[in-house]
């Protein structure tokens, strides 16, 4: 009976990987193509990719997009964590106010959070360019985090922190040492999701965004106009850089434990 | 390693900010002009691959270019009140903006290269005298059709009443835009597209809802371009420019503009009141307008130029085989979009409904 | 614990400004008359009687509310057992696999959505793949399917990351109890597991249906333009029909229904929780 069931869910978990990584294979495929075509393949090429890296502003926009989501989602994460800690102690009207409130930018169609925020920086007469994009980026990104973070918040022990408390701990240690690992997938999660909002979003930032400033979504999406398949060259781009970032992130650990166990 | 991170991305910016620099000017852009950068805001992919990195080289200024995909977002972000020295609307969106006084009147003998604009641009209903507007790409709309499996004769003969041809039901593909597919099936029921007369938009209303329910279109946007390429459907409203591309990479597609008229359009280069360095915006326009310049963008793009001499040698070389390049010239059924409140609402809202069926 | 509550403090008043002044310009426009000009302000309420009087706008809102419910129904069925699969895997795996599964929402949405597009294009993969068994062209794309298939493969990962979580700290001991007293893996999972990774599923079904409410790139590119959502015609009203007023009413409309069934799905979750407080 046990096989049975670890054999389902991995065939289970096989199909979803499939299905998940359809689309990420194809464009990688895809962006070695000799021709422009999305459905032939007509032969191996590079041409896409001299297109994109001879073009200056796609280059740009990568490294924008890194920076704003990367710092984004670190602010947006410490931001949110510490509000919604702060929120579960609080009275409930005032954080079911925050909640209602914080839904907005999320339930918004983004094209209603663009126009708004457009018109709210026009009102100001703040001048568009990287320090708005970041602000709006922030601005949708610790929602996502709170809503994230207040669940773990709700299925913790509250007595733990108390019990730290008593025993002489600083409320910054039962902070840190008692509430926060407890709530650590929350947290992590409501980071991965700032991140990717924040990587992706288009309509928010182009509406905000000023002074040649621009990112991945942005340009792709001026640049869908003849289906330019350099867009599947920056794509494939990007994956390669995440999985470079991704495998460092993990390699060093390991290094670090080796070196370690040398020493000893 | 706190201090790899600020240092890595510095210098990436650097590499990646640099591959354009390169000034080689004589004279100092910022005596001549006030100022070395130029905020550009035009169509995506609507420029030549070296146009961009020439002026900059020949003239030692930056050029910081920003896209829009419609007229609408140009619109919408000029409102705003973001500052552009040269922006690249269509003629409609040019009439509003002029209506509007939000472009300024442009100083003609900083821009001597406007001779070099070809008759079909001159005189257009929008800005008859150029007074604003500089004419960069030019086009008609019209249709896209395979060779092998729709007879040219048939296509002659019904125009645009072949998008309502039941043979070839479930095998067409309809522009998303409310502006285009009025303006086609008004013009095959013999009307003006500019029309304001209630019973003429309810005739068109009515094509259109026929048009729907018999023939299955496929409403679509660029798409329709790699799509048209790869045969995937028989017949297609297209744009000229785009047109042009198709039949480049597809023998079997050929391109007709139906008896009954169609829409010429044209989007030129204006430069907003607000814009903050005019002198070297005029400068630029003067220079899209070059043989090399104009050349390049023509080519790359392949939508038809508003230079008189690129536009001639295109059409007698690269694509002469090409239908779609060569817009039409002085044919009087074939007229320019006009700009109107009231029917961009009016439109607005029947093609949702023709769509929502 | 006191002192705990004043770290919510900050927030509350940037939210004051990001958030709400934002907020406040929208519902300002839905309130006046069209033209964009907010010192002619003529209170009306023509925007929201314009949506009302007209059947067609009704049917999109439907239509929206429909695939978006679809959608988030979708999302549950598959994305629960999936998280359900990698919280009970090793340790080690667990991480790469959530890992794997956020990975591709980094790649930007347009071009997947594109590469669905060009997969199931009637000339495109699956197409081709299924004429070497001889089976003709099988029209995909411009279908519910396409639509619905292309907006789980975008939200999914969301509604999984939520309810992983949820599932992930979890005391195994309440389910090693339930099991010495008796209960069989069915019962376990019904009765504990389940209710206690609600909070997750609860924010799962938010992080999806909010969103899949108000899109409309993928409908439009997979569906084809006549695929018409609210979020279509409120884009448009932004953009194209340059009536921002009409634009910002439906929004709000939009904004009422959602807070309203929001409502409700917070009532299914309180009900848990007071049951676990007695415990």
């Amino acid at each position: 009976m046990k096989e049975k069931k670890k054999i389902g869910s991995k065939i289970f978990m096989a199909l979803m990987m499939i299905f998940f990584y359809a689309p990420i294979v194809y464009i990688i495929i895809f962006s070695f193509n000799s021709s422009r075509s999305l459905t032939h393949l007509d032969g191996f090429s590079l041409r896409w990719y001299e297109k994109m890296f001879s073009d200056r502003t796609m280059m740009q926009s990568i490294v924008y997009t890194i920076v704003i989501a990367v710092l984004a989602t670190i602010i947006s994460t410490i931001v949110g964590t510490i509000t919604s800690i702060g929120l579960s102690k609080s009275k409930p009207i005032l954080k079911k106010t925050v909640e209602q409130i914080n839904n907005l930018p999320i339930m918004n169609p983004e094209i209603v959070t663009a126009i708004g925020l457009l018109m709210f920086f026009s009102a100001l007469g703040a001048k568009k360019g990287f320090v708005t994009l970041l602000l709006a980026h922030i601005m949708f990104c610790i929602p996502y985090v709170m809503l994230s973070v207040m669940p773990k918040l709700r299925s913790l022990d509250a007595n733990l922190a108390d019990a730290a408390m008593d025993l002489g701990a600083t409320p910054f240690q039962a902070l840190t040492k008692v509430i926060v690992p407890q709530i650590m997938p929350g947290i992590v999660s409501g980071a991965l999701i700032a991140f990717t909002m924040s990587f992706d979003d288009f309509i928010i930032s182009y509406f905000v965004t000023g002074n040649g400033v621009s990112n991945i979504s942005i340009l792709v999406y001026t640049m869908s106009k003849r289906v330019n398949p350099s867009i599947n060259a920056l794509s494939t781009l990007v994956i390669f850089i995440i999985t470079v970032a991704l495998i460092i992130v993990n390699v060093i650990p390991i290094i670090k434990q080796k070196k370690e166990k040398r020493t000893r | 390693m706190k201090k790899i991170l600020p240092i890595a991305l510095s210098a990436l910016l650097l590499m990646t900010g640099c591959s354009g620099g390169g000034k080689t000017a004589t004279e100092d852009p910022i005596e001549k002009y006030g100022s070395d950068k130029l905020k550009l805001f035009t169509w995506g992919e609507y420029l030549g691959e070296n146009v961009i990195s020439n002026f900059e080289k020949e003239y030692g200024v930056d050029v910081i270019v920003e896209y829009f995909d419609s007229n609408e977002m140009m619109y919408t972000k000029l409102q705003a009140g973001d500052a552009y020295d040269v922006i690249v609307p269509s003629d409609y969106m040019i009439q509003r903006l002029i209506s509007e006084g939000s472009l300024q009147e442009l100083d003609k003998s900083l821009i001597p290269n406007m001779d070099n604009l070809t008759d079909g641009v001159k005189n257009l209903a929008f800005d008859p005298d150029n007074t604003y507007s500089v004419p960069y790409f030019w086009g008609s709309v019209g249709i896209v059709y395979n060779k092998n499996n729709v007879p040219k004769d048939l296509i002659e003969e019904k125009g645009f009443e072949i998008l309502r041809d039941t043979d070839y039901a479930g095998d067409i593909y309809m522009y998303d835009s409310e502006r285009d597919s009025f303006m086609v099936a008004l013009k095959a029921l013999g009307y003006s597209m500019n029309t304001t007369d209630d019973a003429e938009i309810e005739e068109a209303y009515q094509w259109l809802l026929d048009l729907n329910s018999t023939m299955n279109p496929a409403y679509v946007t660029d798409e329709v371009i790699d799509n048209m390429m790869n045969g995937t459907k028989d017949i297609a409203v297209v744009y000229s420019g785009d047109a042009t591309v198709i039949l480049d990479e597809n023998e079997d597609m050929d391109f007709f503009m139906p008896s009954e008229g169609t829409n010429i359009w044209c989007d030129s280069m204006c430069i907003p009141t607000n814009a903050e360095n005019p002198l070297l915006a005029h400068e630029f326009i003067n220079y899209i307008l070059t043989y090399d310049a104009s050349y390049d963008n023509s080519i790359t793009v392949g939508y038809a130029s508003t230079n008189d001499e690129v536009l001639n040698e295109i059409a007698e070389n690269e694509y002469a085989e090409n239908a779609a390049y060569l817009p039409r010239d002085g044919y009087d059924k074939d007229e320019v979009f006009e700009d109107n409140e009231t029917m961009r609402q009016k439109l607005s809202q029947l093609w949702l409904k023709v769509k929502a069926q | 614990m006191n002192q705990f509550k004043r770290m919510a403090y900050p927030y509350v008043a940037w939210i004051a400004v990001m958030i709400l002044a934002p907020m406040l310009m929208i519902v300002m426009y839905a309130f006046i008359e069209k033209g964009n000009d907010v010192t002619t302000f003529r209170f009306t309420i023509s925007n929201f009687t314009k949506f009302f009087s007209d059947k067609v706008y009704i049917d999109v809102l439907y239509r929206s509310l429909y695939v978006a419910i679809l959608t988030t129904i979708i999302c549950l069925l598959i994305g629960y057992p999936t998280a359900y699969i990698i919280s009970r895997a090793k340790p080690k795996h667990r991480t790469w696999l959530v890992l794997m599964i956020t990975f591709p929402t980094w790649i930007n949405m347009l071009v997947r959505t594109y590469a669905w597009l060009g997969i199931l294009q009637d000339n495109g993969i699956v197409n081709t793949i299924l004429g070497l068994f001889g089976i003709g062209t099988v029209k995909i794309i411009y279908t519910n399917f396409a639509v619905i298939l292309g907006m789980v493969y975008n939200f999914v990962p969301f509604m999984i990351l939520q309810i992983y979580s949820s599932l992930e700290k979890m005391d195994k001991s309440y389910i090693e109890a339930a099991s010495d007293l008796g209960a069989n893996k069915y019962q376990c999972f019904w009765r504990i597991t389940f209710p206690m990774s609600l909070p997750g599923v609860i924010s799962g079904i938010t992080l999806v249906f909010l969103p899949a409410v108000s899109s409309f790139f993928i409908p439009k590119l997979l569906g084809g333009g006549q695929y018409v959502l609210i979020g279509n015609v409120i884009e448009t009203q932004f953009l194209t029909a340059g009536n921002w007023s009409f634009g910002s009413a439906i929004s709000l409309i939009m904004a009422i229904i959602i807070m309203i069934s929001l409502y409700i799905t917070r009532k299914l979750d309180t009900d848990p929780a007071a049951a676990k407080g007695g415990a």
